[in-house]
């Protein structure tokens, strides 16, 4: 019963929701709506989950004292000041939310983060990016294109450069993307078919029947 | 030899201090080479350009603090393009750290054009539940946002008396750093309601986005920085703003990291073969 109920449960309301898509009629129309009220609400339960498991995670680091305990500190009193100022003061554009911890404190942290990776990237290209063979020799040149016909200098150093950066972009890379994408969208019906079959069941879980 | 052996070992210090040295001293002095408009971004602009004033221009803040530097100023050119139009804006978010950036946007850019919140710009704030949000929207934005970020009811707004659900905005412009983002609104706003749908990213995710873009479901696309940059430059030709244009003086820092890295590349492949070669 415990796996039956939720596999009809499945059935039902995945050959509903497809079918619905389809009907204009009010019924249809509410109880869609209905249904985008029930998501919304599940995925408010998320939140929970999330913080339970953020808190659960960093107590047991630090109780153990393991590798970066005191990092875990620093995340769990983030945590508790951001929650206490956001529901005492809310989100107003003049609250300290707003003006303590967004603008002066999670803005330039964040953006130092992002920040970083330039030079990371440069370091890395510089170590590992090599034209051992053919291919990699074509990724290359491509890239230099790329990354030359996609800024300024690029069209100061020959005027042809960006239309070539965006033949690359739009040819090649188009190409390569839609076949992606058209991969992704048919393992993606074929998964949605199996669960809603019931053939797929990993998401009911372990245990025994 | 030695010297090729030395070139492979170089300490990544020195590649930190040249490459944050040349992206600083353009910002501190600019090399002006300019930014010319894209066709992606002409079409974006053209869109937003063609909506009929008094009509609604939706901005969803996709993205974090991380991504501000390339997304903000597609926000700020916008908001500003949308309001030299007499254009209505309504900002929301799938992204709860967009949340900060988007008050920042709703506070800053309005009183340049003398527009008012609640009568000419509104912010839904951060809502969970991405398709559930967007598809709520398209049946009673009212029933997902029944009150703005800081609490008004949405009833109180006069600007929202007459944008009732997604049909009721003229296009959706995703400004977006990753998942959830632009490819929600196109699954969800574009496909089930036909809304027009534009959006900006990241340079790294731009790539993705160029199907959409060549099959019309995007309506225009801004890649990364120099997307923004060429979108300031759209709307200062058109003397729709005189602001600081950020990104496009950011466009010589970018310029001048992409050559460090190529130049950094070549010099290790020619110290690689080198050295491998002798060593053969």
């Amino acid at each position: 019963m415990k796996r039956n109920i939720p596999l009809a449960i499945c059935l039902g309301m995945g050959i509903l929701m497809m079918v619905q898509f389809f009907v204009p009629h009010p019924i249809s129309v509410g109880f869609y709506d209905l249904t985008t009220k029930w998501v919304r609400i599940v995925s408010a339960f998320a939140l929970v989950l999330g913080v339970g498991s953020f808190v659960m995670y960093h107590t047991e680091k630090l109780r153990r004292r393991r590798a970066g305990w005191l990092y875990s500190i620093v995340a769990l009193v983030a945590a508790a000041v951001s929650t206490v100022v956001g529901l005492a003061w809310g989100v107003k554009q003049t609250g300290p939310l707003q003006n303590y911890i967004f603008t002066p404190l999670l803005v330039p942290l964040n953006s130092s983060m992002f920040a970083i990776l330039a030079f990371y990237m440069a370091s890395a290209a510089y170590r590992a990016f090599r034209a051992r063979t053919k291919e990699s020799a074509l990724l290359l040149i491509a890239a230099f294109i790329v990354m030359l016909g996609m800024v300024p200098i690029g069209a100061a150093i020959w005027g042809k450069l960006p239309d070539l950066a965006e033949w690359i972009l739009s040819v090649p890379n188009m190409a390569a993307k839609r076949a992606i994408t058209f991969g992704v969208a048919l393992g993606g019906i074929a998964t949605a078919l199996k669960v809603i079959l019931g053939i797929e069941r990993g998401w009911l879980g372990g245990g025994k029947q | 030899m030695k010297f090729f052996h030395y070139l492979l070992k170089i300490d990544r210090r020195i590649i930190y201090i040249v490459m944050g040295l040349l992206v600083t001293l353009p910002l501190v002095k600019p090399l002006g080479l300019g930014v010319t408009s894209g066709p992606r971004a002409a079409r974006l602009f053209h869109a937003v350009d063609s909506i009929p004033a008094g009509k609604t221009l939706l901005i969803s803040v996709d993205f974090d603090p991380a991504s501000m530097p390339e997304l903000y100023p597609m926000l700020t050119a916008l908001m500003r393009h949308a309001f030299a139009k007499d254009l209505k804006v309504l900002l929301c978010g799938l992204w709860p750290t967009g949340m900060g950036l988007a008050i920042k946007a709703a506070t800053e850019i309005p009183p340049e054009y003398e527009k008012k919140y609640g009568e000419d710009v509104v912010y839904l704030g951060y809502k969970t539940g991405v398709d559930a949000v967007i598809l709520g929207m398209g049946e009673n934005i009212k029933n997902v946002y029944p009150i703005d970020y800081s609490g008004r009811p949405l009833d109180s707004l006069p600007m929202m008396h007459s944008v009732q659900r997604l049909r009721d905005i003229s296009m959706i412009v995703a400004l977006s750093a990753g998942t959830p983002g632009y490819s929600d609104w196109l699954a969800y706003a574009q496909s089930r309601y036909g809304m027009r749908v534009g959006t900006g990213l990241t340079a790294v995710s731009a790539a993705d986005a160029y199907p959409f873009l060549q099959s019309g479901q995007l309506t225009g696309l801004l890649a990364g920085m120099k997307g923004a940059a060429e979108y300031e430059v759209l709307i200062q030709k058109s003397g729709y703003s005189k602001a600081y244009m950020p990104a496009v003086a950011a466009m010589d820092s970018q310029s001048l990291a992409h050559v460090v890295i190529m130049l950094l590349v070549i010099i290790g492949n020619i110290a690689y073969f080198a050295t491998r070669k002798r060593g053969a």
